[in-house]
């Protein structure tokens, strides 16, 4: 009657779930957010482009931690709306948005006891109903995604057991069993040591590669932002001000404009892509030789 | 068995039916400890209604044929009228209390949260308290009045928490406050009644089964019947709940409704028992945190913990008639004191294995 443990499935699969077409398309339209009497963005429009990983980049309380929120439908817009395949997801059931497009929040937290199997399996929610609560489907897309996080070892684990890095991979776990082609992530490295950081955020480019998951996630670190992002979008003050390729984008001057910071943007000598280098009060600025 | 799949997948256990299509995730220690804890409350159910208790000397052999109405009529009454009833008011408002605790911890995500903490309980004692100060309640009365009191605090707890929504936080804080008023309120009562007056609020405010009958036991079981299916078919979602708001509502739960639908379902069934039996402290307290840690569970079992709360007030009242032979010990009082040490003991005990949980 019990039968043998299935043998893990290849995790490159295209996430298939939801009942959409393939390529995601998000977009805001004349966004308005705000807490309160406070506006916290204002007449914001923003495409996402599917199959890509964008990072929303800004200084603090500039907006894009509620931009993610208003995205994933966690906050109710003021004005304007967000269009998920070109319906509105706060008119959408939630549960049919919830199969197109998953949402980490930052630090979230679990009850004490909670397993990595038990929290993975509850990425499968929108997929269940009360009377089929695990079907063959929930059970391999909970083996992909604990294989695709390096998670499979861990998972009779209680979370609280894990270290810092293994519980976030944890949690990505969960929203990747979600299976949505979208994925916003809000702050996934905060609270992680560089190596774990660096680790988590070479996971998000496997899924995005591997499986063409659209990815937007907020980060605080520029120089990570320019080297995992394919699109940056800089916010200042409830406004989109730049966005484009890290590249094209990140300036001196931008950087200067954004967070109110001498810096200089050289080229990373790993990556290639811009390396934002903080001058500071006590620095000139200027290289040793002069220049 | 043929249709039935059980698989095993890294750390779960699964099962499925070929016809219907359900399929479910199984706890092994849960379907172990949730019938044992089943049979045992039957078991002690068992025992009040045959071992029996109380002056009048029955043998248990003329117990069975009692049931349905046979032998001496003096046997009859007394296994029928009196026994049974009582021993179901004790199973029922057990369960209630039990599930009722259950579903507000998992809801506010707070082990201490329960009707008992949140003022539901001390809506129903300051509406008895009043009730009985202004001469309004005999028997049937303060069970009324009771269910009233939890009812009305219950939703008053809801509507103070809103605001664009509730989250658990709020509803732990409106709620502390509310049973600090009520608790103000029936002090103030008390102490502005006479004495004789005084004295039977407080006999209704330790909660006790005496003099409990069919007319207690029957709106409580049609509640159960009624607020169960709900809370077990949102089960799902309760879980989901768990995770925090966000995450939930990412996971395409509707936080707000489901969460309105629990702790309404959760009030009501604490309303009910409460009016039963009074308040048994303790028991919405401690049933799902037993149940939990009996189960292995990482959050509160709900009918686990119904079974459990059972167990613990039929056992209770069991200790509180038996236990001095010449004066009857209320089952809250009993509740208390034998249920605390058994919580402090698991604590304990789980600290010292680290699972915490």
């Amino acid at each position: 009657m019990t039968s043998p443990p299935p043998p893990p499935s290849p995790p490159a699969r295209v996430p298939q779930a939801g009942d959409g077409p393939a390529e995601p398309e998000l977009r805001a339209c004349g966004l308005r957010l705000a807490y309160d009497d406070r506006i916290v963005v204002e007449d914001l429009d923003l495409v996402v482009p599917p199959g890509r990983i964008s990072v929303v980049i800004g200084a603090n309380a500039c907006g894009k931690s509620t931009l993610l929120r208003a995205l994933a439908r966690l906050l109710a817009p003021r004005g304007g709306g967000v269009l998920l395949d070109g319906r509105s997801i706060h008119t959408m059931p939630t549960r049919q948005v919830a199969r197109r497009l998953g949402i980490l929040p930052q630090s979230p937290t679990a009850p004490e006891g909670l397993t990595v199997a038990d929290l993975v399996g509850q990425g499968r929610a929108p997929h269940q109903t009360w009377w089929r609560q695990w079907s063959p489907g929930d059970q391999d897309a909970v083996t992909r995604a604990l294989l695709a996080t390096g998670m499979l070892e861990h998972a009779d684990r209680p979370l609280e057991r894990l270290s810092g890095g293994q519980r976030q991979r944890a949690w990505i776990a969960m929203a990747v069993a979600q299976e949505t082609p979208v994925l916003l992530l809000d702050e996934p490295t905060t609270f992680l040591d560089l190596a774990h950081q660096i680790d988590v955020l070479d996971l998000i480019v496997d899924l995005n590669r591997r499986e063409r998951r659209t990815v937007v996630m907020v980060l605080h670190d520029l120089n990570q932002a320019c080297r995992y992002a394919d699109r940056v979008i800089v916010m200042k003050s409830g406004h989109v001000v730049a966005e484009g390729e890290p590249a094209e984008v990140m300036s001196a001057g931008l950087v200067e404009e954004v967070f109110g910071m001498r810096c200089r943007v050289t080229a990373d000598p790993v990556s290639g892509t811009p390396l934002i280098i903080p001058i500071g009060r006590h620095h000139t600025g200027r290289a040793p030789d002069g220049r | 068995m043929p249709g039935l799949d059980i698989t095993r997948s890294p750390g779960r256990v699964a099962f499925r039916l070929a016809v219907p299509r359900v399929s479910g995730v199984l706890h092994p220690r849960l379907i172990l400890v949730c019938p044992a804890l089943g049979a045992a409350a039957f078991l002690v159910f068992c025992l009040t209604v045959g071992a029996g208790t109380g002056d009048y000397a029955l043998a248990p052999h003329a117990v069975v044929p009692a049931l349905w109405g046979a032998g001496d009529p003096a046997d009859v009454f007394v296994v029928r009228e009196l026994r049974l009833p009582r021993a179901s008011v004790a199973l029922l408002c057990g369960a209630a209390f039990g599930a009722a605790g259950a579903v507000f911890q998992s809801v506010t995500r707070n082990p201490l949260a329960g009707p008992d903490m949140l003022g539901i309980t001390q809506g129903a004692g300051a509406a008895v308290a009043g009730g009985i100060v202004l001469g309004v309640g005999s028997a049937p009365g303060t069970q009324t009045l009771g269910l009233a009191g939890a009812l009305g605090a219950g939703l008053l707890i809801y509507l103070l928490a809103w605001n664009r929504g509730t989250t658990g936080y709020r509803i732990v804080l409106v709620g502390i406050g509310i049973s600090w008023m009520c608790l103000s309120l029936t002090s103030y009562l008390m102490s502005r009644t006479e004495l004789h007056q005084a004295h039977r609020i407080l006999g209704w405010l330790v909660g006790s089964l005496n003099d409990r009958g069919w007319e207690q036991a029957r709106p409580l079981a049609l509640a159960l019947v009624t607020l169960a299916p709900p809370v077990l078919l949102l089960g799902r979602l309760r879980r989901t709940l768990e995770l925090g708001d966000e995450v939930a509502a990412g996971l395409g739960t509707p936080v707000q409704r489901v969460r309105m639908v629990l702790l309404l379902c959760g009030a009501a069934l604490a309303a009910f028992a409460t009016a039963a039996a009074g308040p048994v402290l303790f028991v919405a307290l401690a049933s799902p945190q037993i149940a939990q840690r009996l189960a292995g569970t990482a959050s509160p079992p709900v009918v686990t913990a119904a079974f459990t709360g059972s167990v613990i007030v039929l056992t209770g009242d069991l200790i509180g008639q038996r236990l001095l032979a010449d004066a009857v010990v209320p089952v809250g009082v009993v509740t208390g004191v034998l249920g605390a040490p058994f919580l402090l003991w698991q604590l304990a005990r789980a600290d010292k294995t680290g699972s915490g949980g």
